[in-house]
């Protein structure tokens, strides 16, 4: 299964093991990553070769010795060998050794970190954006656009008989928004040599980016690395690479069929509030004086809210029942209120961005 | 290989016998001293946590609405004061036993087991005024989560200090035989260190 | 054989064995209990293990449901780490360490006890999820929020919780325990740096479990909370940062790995001098190793979250990478030992003989991920299952091996069968090697670690299907080991107190040692008093401080005078 251009690189690898052990022939054709498919994944690659051919080298000069040493210094009789307690000299060579090798490999390492983790304009033009929504336990992708109402992207989310599908051009920067609203999910693609975790932050300023150019147009296999819970096995999903034209026709047909979202419905005596990221999407809310009114809540997320309601003296007049998403929403009947400012928050959330004021006049 | 001895080999061989004599710290006061190393350590997790908690936290810092923001007056500062002072009288109580005072170190033990039965008091009455609980944001985890510990500590500090008294009563302790004594001395100085950090964390560096 | 006692044996006799046991205070009978205790949790584990491999021997889902799988992971990882090989690396320590600084105890016999008996304790606590709606299922790591109240609602992992706090107390207790001892009960003549290696690698681990397992106690701790009274550490929704879990795990986790490994260490620094017949090269080379492998590790727990994107990369991959020093001098060192050395091939030789050979495979695996670019690739794959076994396993299990087959003539008079031993050596090492090292393979070519189904692709079901019957073979391994031991208990060779002609204190008393252990002690004027006493007329091989003739010696156990001719610059 090896692609060729690896079998060529480690062939001096893989000829240096075979006389020795027949687990280092094994171990041979094992352990060189996937074909890299992306432009940092081939330094990467390249400096992974680096690092197991050194690892190799150390592997022989240490066992090999260890076996000589064995066969050649066994007991014979009882006279003591020289007792040889130590040498300074020795010792500090072989201090020298580990070091000079560690040293190399930082260098190294922290060279090709800098490819990674090179990111491109995203105002440049070229390339895509998309977020990777990862939950329990599938992915969602969504293509986000120009402009900037959200309405207008694009997203595709798979499920455990079809997983999610990440279409993307080849050659061009795809800057991944890795996004998660329950557990810590990976996004792993092995033949991008490269993951990163998705974690569910207060904030979206925190959120992890990831970005590749895939090299070669074609079909690659990717899962979630980090354990999430009982179907953690099932959020697999592919990338697909084709060149740009494909992709931006893909793109066209796939939103011409994406159903338009439904219009939310409102009427004077409903209040709407949506709560997503734990954050309610408005912080003001005004209604009339002594008369009931209905109160619309919506939770586009995997974790409950609630909304309480609390008088100038902090004491409760009303409190919704537990809404868990996503796209969760109820109606509630909301007894009238005497004139005045109230304060409504989440109780299970009872953060600034899930506390705001009622204005009843 | 085996030299099938029919006596160890220290008694075939000559080997002398052992002369142990004990120098330096007392063996107690070292345990004692690593234990609060750990708790140390212990604390130190606890404080990160705190850190952690406020540098990753979007929005104002303190008790979640509406309850009131943390003040000195009128129950911490007052308590932050008794258990200090309760230091003193700690110390006073070794110096005593130092000289072989068992009584003062008696009464000096007894006024520190009053202060920081005070002290557990005062902390148990300032929670039920405070209007805020431990699921009221992250602030209210890690403030009651970093005191409760450190009341567990002062309790666990006044059962040595009710030994101790109880001890002292009959006589068990001289200038030369008092190791219990230093020992829960350094842990009682132990949890008042870690009370003044927690008291300048959570209501100065707000 | 009974010269050496010195104490009143009689009164124990008149009490019946069992309640003997039970509340004996004498650090041997402490530390075959922690042996036995953490034999039980092995095997319970490994039973798990053979579960998990059964179950990936092929694609699908055959045997087990997810959440079986689950539990199973986390059961295998948590008890094989927590009441396996930190515990029985403690038991022989206790057992050994008293023994080797020519104490007659710990320096707190009772609190000893008690550091025992809270193990099986709180092993059983995480054990009893299994009664009550299935045991915690997150990985012995824990991480939140997968760990929170919201995603593992049962009460397995409040069980996982408690019982981990009881068994880091009880490992916290028992390094104050191993600490005062070292420091206060060492034999006249004993100094700092005349102590058996083994000794320096114990105070090294309980330097680090007092310093680390705290750090975790309090992570527990808020976890608990988080799930049991509504707070939020780790809670984002309202404001806490899941991360800080991570970080408090991994801040306790990575001294953790050095708790498991340099015990283990300094066995295979005691046994490969003893069957080589020179003293441990580069001893105080060796000591400072030691120190600045467990400095070091408080300053590398991130390189375990180089995927989050949250930690400071070049700083925690530099940090790692210079663990590879201290820890390539120690790779020397014993190699040195072994050259132009009088080599025996005992069970214990080759069990010490196969950690350093496969510590190796681990320590480069671990250097190689401590690469970030090459971490992003391998983190959470099967390749650091790999790497975690050839240290855990190849290092510290084979280290477990040695130790038993070279102290076991010391707790009971008898040793175990050599050939037994050897066929249970390669077995276990044939079968180690086949169920640990397709992982390799498996993680580099991107199959990710706990999954319960993978895809069918023929790489991984071929090196699965190695992996599974190399974990049967372990198994069967282990049954020559069983028979070895019941048979020499029962009717085993009778070899006297020093069968391996050894260096250290302990083969200067009987076997087994009286209670109190010693009346008579040899001089101490090397970390080999054994040895120099048994050679002390032959002395074309002593330096000059280990000639009757006391020679003055410093604090430090410096002797003054020239070096002797082969080679003694180093000390």
């Amino acid at each position: 299964m090896q692609p060729a251009t690896a079998r060529t690189r480690s062939r001096s690898l893989i000829r240096a093991v075979v006389p020795l052990l027949l687990i280092g022939l094994l171990a041979g054709c094992g352990m060189i990553p996937p074909e890299p498919k992306s432009e940092a994944a081939k330094s990467v690659f390249t400096l992974y070769n680096i690092v197991f051919a050194m690892g190799v080298a150390v592997f022989l000069a240490v066992e090999g010795f260890i076996l000589y040493s064995v066969v050649r210094y066994r007991r014979r009789d009882d006279r003591l060998p020289p007792q040889t307690h130590g040498n300074t000299l020795v010792e500090i060579i072989w201090t020298a050794i580990p070091t000079v090798i560690v040293f190399i490999l930082f260098v190294l390492s922290i060279n090709t970190l800098g490819i990674v983790e090179a990111r491109s304009d995203a105002n440049s033009g070229t390339g895509v954006d998309i977020e990777v929504d990862g939950f329990q336990w599938q992915w969602t992708f969504r293509y986000l656009d120009d402009d900037d109402n959200p309405d207008n992207d694009y997203s595709v989310t798979g499920d455990a008989s079809n997983p999610a599908v990440m279409v993307v051009p080849v050659g061009e920067p795809v800057r991944l928004t890795l996004r998660s609203n329950d557990v810590i999910h990976s996004f792993y693609v092995p033949e991008f040599l490269i993951k990163r975790d998705l974690i569910p932050v207060p904030d979206n300023e925190s959120l992890n980016h990831l970005e590749f150019t895939v090299s070669e147009a074609g079909t690659y296999a990717g899962q979630c690395a980090e354990f999430c819970g009982n179907f953690h096995a099932n959020m697999t999903f592919t990338v697909q690479a084709m060149p740009r034209a494909e992709y931006d026709q893909w793109l066209q047909d796939a939103k011409a069929g994406n159903t338009p979202r439904p219009t939310p419905q409102g009427g004077a005596e409903t209040l709407e509030l949506t709560a997503n990221n734990i954050a309610f999407d408005t912080l003001e809310l005004r209604a009339a004086a002594d008369t009931e009114f209905t109160l619309r809540f919506t939770n586009q997320e995997a974790i409950p809210h609630d909304v309480v309601i609390l008088d100038a003296d902090n004491n409760e007049v009303f409190r919704t029942d537990d809404l868990t998403g996503p796209d969760a929403t109820e109606e509630f009947a909301v007894p009238a209120l005497p004139a005045g400012e109230y304060t409504f928050y989440c109780s299970f959330h009872p953060v600034p961005a899930m506390t705001g004021t009622l204005i009843v006049e | 290989m085996s030299v099938d001895a029919p006596t160890s080999m220290s008694a075939q061989m000559g080997a002398v016998e052992i002369e142990r004599r004990e120098a330096g710290m007392p063996t107690p006061l070292v345990g004692m001293l690593l234990f609060i190393a750990s708790e140390v350590m212990f604390f130190g997790g606890l404080f990160a946590a705190y850190f952690n908690a406020r540098a990753s936290f979007v929005g104002e810092w303190g008790p979640v609405h509406p309850a009131e923001p943390l003040e000195i007056m009128p129950i911490a500062l007052p308590i932050t004061i008794i258990l200090l002072s309760s230091s003193v009288t700690m110390q006073f109580g070794v110096w005593a036993i130092r000289r072989g005072d068992q009584r003062a170190m008696r009464f000096w033990t007894l006024v520190t087991l009053i202060l920081g039965v005070i002290f557990l008091i005062g902390q148990v009455y300032d929670y039920s005024v405070l209007g805020f609980g431990i699921g009221d944001g992250v602030f209210g985890t890690v403030f009651y989560t970093l005191t409760g510990f450190h009341g567990a500590h002062v309790f666990g500090g006044t059962v040595g200090l009710t030994i101790l008294v109880a001890r002292a009563s009959q006589g068990q302790f001289s200038a030369r035989n008092h190791v219990a004594v230093e020992a829960v001395s350094i842990y009682w100085h132990f949890v008042d260190v870690v009370w003044i950090a927690l008291f300048t964390t959570l209501y100065f560096l707000r | 054989m009974a010269t050496t006692t010195l104490s009143p044996q009689a009164e124990a006799y008149s009490r019946s064995w069992v309640l003997d046991w039970l509340t004996t205070v004498d650090h041997k009978k402490i530390g075959i209990l922690y042996i036995v205790n953490s034999f039980l949790f092995f095997f319970a584990a490994g039973i798990l293990a053979l579960v998990i491999r059964s179950e990936l021997a092929v694609p699908g889902l055959q045997f087990l449901d997810v959440e079986t799988y689950n539990q199973s992971f986390t059961m295998h990882g948590t008890i094989m780490i927590f009441l396996f090989v930190v515990p029985i690396l403690s038991g022989f320590a206790n057992y050994v360490v008293p023994l080797q600084l020519g104490a007659p105890d710990m320096a707190f016999p009772r609190i000893n006890a008690l550091s025992f008996w809270l193990l099986p304790l709180g092993g059983g606590l995480i054990f009893a999820g299994y009664l009550f709606g299935g045991a915690a299922a997150e990985g012995w790591t824990g991480y939140t929020p997968l760990s929170s109240g919201q995603y593992a609602q049962g009460v397995g992992t409040d069980l996982w919780l408690i019982g981990l706090a009881l068994v880091g107390t009880a490992s916290i207790l028992g390094s104050v325990n191993f600490i005062t001892t070292i420091f206060k009960m060492r034999a006249p003549g004993m100094t700092l740096f005349r102590m058996p290696i083994l000794v320096w690698t114990v105070l090294v681990t309980a330097t680090l479990i007092l310093l680390a397992t705290p750090v975790l106690t309090a992570g527990l701790i808020a976890l608990f909370i988080d799930r049991n009274y509504g707070g939020h550490f780790f809670d984002p929704a309202a404001g806490g940062n899941p991360i800080l879990w991570q970080h408090i795990f991994w801040f306790f986790g990575h001294p953790e790995v050095y708790i498991v490994i340099l015990p283990a260490m300094g066995v295979v620094s005691e046994i490969l001098p003893v069957f080589s017949r020179k003293p441990l090269f580069g001893y105080r080379a060796f000591v400072y190793a030691t120190i600045g492998i467990g400095l070091l590790s408080f300053s590398v727990w991130a390189h375990h979250m180089f995927t989050t994107g949250k930690v400071l990369l070049p700083f925690f991959a530099f940090m790692t990478t210079l663990i590879g020093i201290p820890t390539g001098v120690k790779m020397f060192n014993w190699m040195a030992t072994l050259w132009r050395g009088s080599i025996s091939l005992t069970t214990p030789m080759l069990f010490a003989l196969g950690f350093v050979a496969m510590f190796l495979i681990g320590g480069i695996s671990g250097v190689m991920l401590a690469s970030p670019p090459v971490d992003f690739h391998l983190q959470d794959t099967y390749f650091v299952v790999a790497h975690l076994h050839y240290v855990f396993f190849g290092g510290s299990v084979f280290g477990v091996f040695a130790a038993t087959y070279f102290w076991f003539p010391k707790m009971t008079g008898r040793r175990l069968n050599e050939g037994l031993g050897k066929i249970h050596f390669w077995i276990h090492f044939i079968g180690f090697n086949l169920a640990f090292f397709p992982m390799h393979p498996l993680g580099i070519s991107g199959m990710p670690r706990r999954i319960a189904d993978y895809a069918d692709n023929p790489i991984w079901m071929f090196w699965n299907l190695v992996s599974t019957i190399g974990a049967f073979m372990i198994a069967v391994s282990i049954l020559p080991f069983l028979v070895n031991v019941v048979a020499t208990f029962i009717n085993g060779e009778r070899v006297g107190d020093d069968p391996w002609e050894g260096n250290t204190l302990e083969w200067a008393t009987t076997s087994p040692p009286p209670p109190y252990n010693f009346d008579k002690l040899p001089p101490i004027r090397s970390e080999r008093p054994v040895f120099d006493l048994r050679h002390k007329h032959d002395a074309e091989h002593l330096r000059e401080e280990q000639l009757p003739v006391a020679a003055p010696a410093d604090e430090e156990g410096n002797v003054s005078g020239k070096p002797d001719g082969d080679g003694g610059a180093e000390r």
